[in-house]
């Protein structure tokens, strides 16, 4: 909502046509004479070699998947292999013009895209350096295992060539000696010090991912481009769809400041094999007719979107090459429709039922290798011999790193049994790290001087002053504390950036980023797309290719829409690539009311329950800036929950108030909020403020003096003081916004019942909200847990309180009744 | 053939006593004279050791269980051989005391027991009145055991009748005897002390009774005390003698204590009402003299009894007040020899106190406080004399007996005392 655009009636209004340029479809046309200017007899042939090395790598694996057995040796591989036989051109020809600064991301399908990517990058690094990327990784672990087993023992390419071969192989085979330690396998397999980058298992995956890295690369003024690899039947995904348009968003070409204008340094390529496992795109599936037409709806530039001949490598290193100039003139994104075709099936299971036996021979007719080496005959550029003598070397290679790799004295899987902490270990990195890099933040005025700074200042930083309280106006709120937290963080960080949807000039939803459109420049604070998936699909690209982030959904509601991003991507990268990525991301969500079903929900539980995430709910002013300071400091994806029923609140715990310094809530740790010995309420979010209100009332009506604790993280969680409190008062309810059915509450109402046991006087209780839609604001109370709800199900189901009549029944019969009705 | 071990009766007046420590448990090996658990009477500890070699097969009672006397404790035999026949728990619960004879003899549990114990319904973990079950809560049930009540007789308020925590209180509160004086009731009280830095110690039963009748003496008597002293030369050259020369006669152990209370036994029975019980409607008034001493142990205070002191020598009086005094200290003194006293001596002299308020011993009507021998002065017909004093200070029961006939007692003491050696000629 820039204020400088002015949207002009008369020039929206007028009557126009819009126009569009021709797509280029297969217009490369040279021949290899043609090409002889351009590459000497050794690129021609490294160009051969590399897809030999591809296609004699991918029909082991077939071998060993089909027959058991390759050359000889048998292998049961149990795991996945989504074989790119056939497309060996279309990943050698987009390899062949990138370094190690150009970073590919990947599909299901992209053991060839690794190779190709890794043999490239290799060939143009230094001996020295390529050394030392080996000493260094895994502590020279995978090098110790190849070295010494090369023809030229001195040649460090090929000792690079086996490094590559056998990591990916071993990572392939689940080996602890992978790249990945195993824990990424076949479909997921990266190399970062070569530009690979995680390869995806959904499809349509690596789009937002790519492009939140094609950020990183812009914002921080990195070398280098990135290539999104997905499928052509990822064009029925909504993500890539959103990760298109995100990255042909205009103000990366009218709003953001000089040094960062210009489109985003990314290609969109479809490597187009022509089906979607078993779904023919084009004739069946999707009404594009030919993928490249894509691009013409996304922006004017249409994308610069063409198809190109994916069986003939040097048709792909002509688009790569011309690709590369537009996204280094700052006029991307590019769409590239890489045309291919896989002879292999889907996967080993495949029985090819939706295509004919014709239809495979003619394009085996046009095998990119056999033609490609025919036409270098022809050209007189090698003899027969010489392709018969990269076959064998090939093979050997081949044969030389399967056996390493599935030597289980070599090679073992992870020793889970003996290291039963191997893989926990890996799951969160727990790193504290105060900035991503070196430089000054980017930043457009002094902190002092920022209007909100300056505004907060002046507020009372609790809630009382001498015992009264502080007006609304004059007080240091809840979203000035997430606010300090973050504009903190900002003149610290320089790679931390912020973006969703009204972020900018609106200050968010629910201003808590008020002052921050003074303070930053466009490409540190943005408005996203309303596209959640690809919003939090970018920050995880952003996070994992080093920079921090913090992007936000507005409504947790609208959690949903960034499902895979959330439950596959942010909370899985760190684990599969064994904690060679960290994920600084932070991601804000609102818990909100008022506003009816699909604005209203408490969604803690569903993230609590995907292994990978950090979920906090703070429900004070000190707690959100603490634990806001603390997920800003962190390695981790912190899912970050906000209640917007709270933001205007003060501190009313802390008699000191809200520090104005930095200072951290861990992660992890609840908190006692009153102290009492009859009974413990254990509360999640907003909640806490309705269970001191009940607290109050127990006291005053019954005599019963309630604990009350504010979770303020939902995971990790640190049960020590609860349990303590429940040893205490042998009695607990707890509560939250969230429905009660599979409400995250259960959990740890199950864990309190497991471990305080005996010091039980009743069932540890639950009380949510109800297995309904949230209904309108005016029926809310009957949703939400409310105080008399508190003393009700106290009363029913803890302590029956003398003289009490319920309002609302909590009784076991209206519980089995509740649950058979699935309500 | 297994052989089931009881719960000793130490003492006559002793009904039950607390297991304190096990020292084997379920299934160890036994050898004769392994001590097997230690107990406590509200007033030693004791342990006991076993008679019989095996394996420990079953243990029937745990630790701080208060365990009627002559019950089954646990059972020692040959591995397999099967110890529940001998569990006091096996037994219909007896719903009076007077039952408690018929159990006196389990070690003979003859064989049709077994087949009559069998034959009965299983009375397990699940009690049941009226077909009713019955509902407590973990918390509950944990609480009733460390008071020592029977939960089935508290009522439920609990969620569907449950019996929770709030009950079992209600029922320690209304029925204390129904608590045993290991009693450990959780306090519902906050802990509302600025004080953190502190370590809980649990009272020691013997803390506890000594508590409840230091208590109890000071708020049911019309105690005060009387301050005194006396020429100790005498005594101090008597006893010198006695170290010097005593050994061949075996007296040179004979302390300035067994002086006092020799001449304590001496001077009681002419002040009767100082030798007597005050029991509020009468007043017993004793024509011996038990004299009871008090004697500080590591767990706590014990008033061991010297019975007939008045017909025992010096030389007798001296030792059975050693023995005793050891077995206290030991924790294996007899409880029947705890009760008894007809007056009480105690003495702090030792630790330089120079004068004191003794508390009763109810219902005993007085106790003598032995001070420190300090020197004083006094004129005399060659001007101003130092000379040993050691102080007695006494305290009575003023409802028994008035301050003139406990002076007068004490001005005797004194005299006797000061001519020690004419009295012990006597």
């Amino acid at each position: 909502m820039p204020k400088e655009q002015f949207i002009n009636p008369d020039e929206v209004r007028k009557s126009s046509w819009i126009k569009f340029d021709d797509i280029p479809v297969n217009q490369y046309k040279k021949t290899i004479k043609e090409e002889k200017d351009n590459y000497t007899k050794d690129d021609f042939m490294r160009i051969f070699r590399d897809m030999a090395i591809i296609r004699e790598f991918e029909t082991m694996l077939n071998l060993i998947k089909t027959t058991g057995e390759y050359m000889g040796t048998s292998y049961n591989h149990p795991g996945p292999a989504h074989l790119s036989i056939g497309q060996e051109a279309s990943a050698v020809g987009q390899a062949y013009l990138l370094d190690e600064e150009d970073f590919i991301f990947g599909s299901h399908r992209s053991h060839g895209e690794i190779l190709a990517k890794g043999l490239s990058a290799l060939y143009k690094l230094e001996d020295k350096e390529l050394l030392k990327i080996m000493e260094d990784f895994f502590d020279g672990e995978i090098l110790r295992i190849i070295e010494g087993k090369q023809k030229d023992a001195g040649n460090v390419k090929e000792l690079a060539i086996d490094f590559l071969l056998y990591g990916t192989l071993a990572e392939i085979f689940a080996r602890e000696t992978g790249f990945n330690r195993g824990l990424g396998g076949s479909m997921h397999a990266f190399f970062t010090p070569f530009g690979i980058y995680p390869n995806n298992a959904i499809v349509g995956g690596s789009a937002d991912i790519a492009m939140g890295s094609a950020l990183y690369k812009k914002i921080n003024n990195k070398d280098g481009i990135v290539i999104a690899n997905i499928g052509d039947a990822s064009m029925g995904c909504g993500p890539v769809w959103e990760a298109m348009s995100m990255a042909a968003m205009d103000q990366f070409k009218t709003l953001w400041d000089e040094s960062h204008r210009g489109g985003l340094p990314i290609i969109f390529n479809f490597f187009n094999n022509q089906y979607g496992m078993g779904g023919q795109t084009s004739g069946e599936t999707m009404g594009y007719d030919i993928l490249a037409r894509v691009g013409a709806g996304i922006n004017p530039e249409q994308m610069h979107a063409e198809r190109v001949d994916g069986f003939n490598p040097l048709a792909v290193i002509d688009a790569i090459k011309r690709k590369k100039e537009v996204l280094e003139n700052k006029e991307g994104p590019v769409l590239l429709d890489t045309l291919t075709y896989r002879f292999s099936g889907h996967s080993p299971s495949d029985a090819s039922s939706y295509r004919t036996k014709e239809e495979v021979d003619a394009w085996m007719e046009q095998d990119p290798l056999e033609v490609y080496k025919n036409d270098l005959i022809e050209a007189g550029v090698a003899k027969q011999e010489e392709f018969d003598a990269i076959w064998e070397d090939t093979r050997a290679l081949i044969s030389k790193n399967m056996k390493l790799s599935i030597d289980d004295e070599i090679s073992p899987h992870m020793d889970v049994k003996n290291k039963p902490s191997i893989i926990s270990d890996l799951m969160f990195s727990n790193q504290k790290v105060e900035k991503m890099d070196d430089r000054e933040p980017d930043v457009l005025m002094p902190k002092d001087e920022n209007p909100r700074v300056k505004q907060i200042k002046r507020k009372v930083r609790t809630a009382l002053q001498d015992g009264k309280p502080v007006p609304k106006n004059r007080m240091y709120q809840f979203r000035d504390a997430v606010f300090e937290a973050i504009m903190d963080k900002f003149y610290v960080d320089p790679t931390l950036v912020a973006y969703g949807e009204e972020n900018r000039d609106w200050g968010g939803a629910f201003a808590v980023y008020r002052g921050l459109t003074e303070a930053l420049p466009y490409h540190r604070l943005f408005n996203s797309p309303i596209s959640e998936g690809a919003i939090v699909g970018s920050a995880v690209g952003y996070g994992l290719s080093g920079g921090r982030v913090i992007a936000e959904l507005m409504y947790c509601d609208f959690l949903g829409r960034a499902g895979d991003e959330v439950f596959n991507q942010l909370s899985k990268w760190q684990a599969m690539s064994a904690g060679i990525l960290k994920m600084p991301v932070v991601l804000r969500v609102s818990v909100g009311s008022k506003y009816g079903a699909q604005h209203s929900q408490d969604w803690t539980s569903l993230v609590a329950h995907i292994p990978g995430l950090k979920v906090v709910f703070p429900a004070t002013p000190y707690d959100a800036k603490g634990l806001m300071n603390s997920a800003l400091m962190g390695t981790d994806p912190v899912i970050f929950f906000e209640s917007q029923r709270i933001y205007d609140i003060g501190e009313m715990f802390n008699p000191e108030g809200v520090p104005e310094g930095y200072y951290e809530v861990p992660i992890g740790e609840p908190d006692i909020k009153r102290e009492g010995e009859d009974l413990t309420i254990l509360t999640v979010g907003a909640t806490l403020y309705r269970a001191l209100e009940a607290a109050d009332r127990l006291e005053a009506d019954y005599g019963i003096k309630a604990e009350v604790i504010d979770a303020r993280s939902i995971v990790p969680f640190n049960y020590d003081k609860v349990l303590e409190s429940v040893k205490k008062t042998g009695r607990i309810l707890l509560s939250s916004d969230a429905c009660q059915r599979g409400s995250h509450l259960n959990d740890v109402a199950q864990n309190i019942s497991e471990l305080a046991f005996d010091y039980l006087d009743a069932p540890p209780v639950v009380l949510g909200a109800k297995n309904w839609i949230t209904p309108a604001h005016e029926l809310e109370h009957f949703f939400f847990p409310q105080p008399d709800w508190f003393i009700d199900i106290i009363h029913e189901r803890i302590l029956p309180l003398k003289g009490h009549v319920v309002k609302n029944s909590f009784s076991d019969r209206q519980q089995i009744e509740n649950n058979k009705l699935g309500v | 053939m297994a052989v089931p071990i009881i719960m000793p009766r130490q003492g006559q007046s002793v009904e039950s006593c607390i297991i304190s420590q096990w020292h084997k448990k379920k299934g160890d090996k036994v050898e004769i004279g392994d001590v097997l658990f230690t107990y406590e009477t509200d007033k030693a500890t004791f342990e006991e050791e076993s008679k019989h070699s095996g394996i420990l097969l079953d243990i029937f009672f745990e630790e701080d269980d208060d365990v009627p006397v002559l019950t089954n404790v646990c059972v020692i035999g040959e591995e397999g051989e099967d110890p529940s026949v001998f569990s006091p728990h096996a037994a219909p619960p007896a719903p009076e005391e007077t039952k408690a004879e018929e159990t006196q003899t389990p070690q003979e549990a003859p064989a049709e027991d077994v087949q009559v114990s069998e034959a009965a319904p299983e009375q397990t973990a699940v009690q049941e009145i009226e077909d009713k079950k019955i509902r407590i809560s973990p918390r509950a049930r944990n609480l009733a055991k460390d008071a020592g009540v029977d939960f089935t007789k508290a009522t439920p308020t609990g969620p569907g009748g449950r019996i929770i925590v709030r009950d079992i209180e209600t029922l320690i509160d209304e029925a204390p005897a129904a608590v045993t004086q290991t009693s450990k009731v959780v306090s519902a009280q906050p802990a509302v002390s600025a004080l953190e830095d502190y370590e809980e110690v649990k009272p020691t039963n013997i803390r506890k009774v000594i508590a409840k009748a230091m208590h109890k003496s000071l708020a049911e008597t019309a105690q005060l005390t009387l301050n005194s002293s006396f020429d100790a030369g005498n005594i101090m050259d008597f006893r010198k003698e006695l170290k010097t020369k005593g050994e061949k006669y075996g007296v040179d152990g004979i302390t300035l204590n067994d002086i006092v209370l020799y001449a304590v036994s001496r001077t009681l029975l002419n002040h009767k009402d100082l030798n007597a019980h005050f029991l509020g409607d009468s007043m017993h008034v004793y024509n011996t003299v038990n004299l009871g001493v008090a004697v500080d142990t590591p767990r706590g205070l014990m008033v061991p009894t010297i019975f007939n002191a008045d017909r025992k020598s010096l030389y007798e009086i001296s030792k059975e007040s050693k023995e005793l005094a050891a077995a206290c200290q030991a924790g294996t003194i007899n409880p029947d020899l705890l009760a008894g006293g007809t007056f009480t001596v105690t003495n702090l002299g030792t630790l330089r106190v120079e004068s004191f308020t003794p508390v009763l011993n109810p219902p005993e009507t007085g106790i003598l406080g032995v001070n420190n021998i300090a020197e004083k002065v006094r004129s005399s017909k060659d001007g101003i004399e130092l000379y040993p004093a050691m102080g007695l200070s006494l305290t009575f029961d003023h409802r028994a007996v008035d301050g003139a006939p406990a002076a007068r007692f004490l001005k005797e003491l004194a005299e006797n005392l000061e001519n020690f050696t004419l009295l012990l000629a006597r």
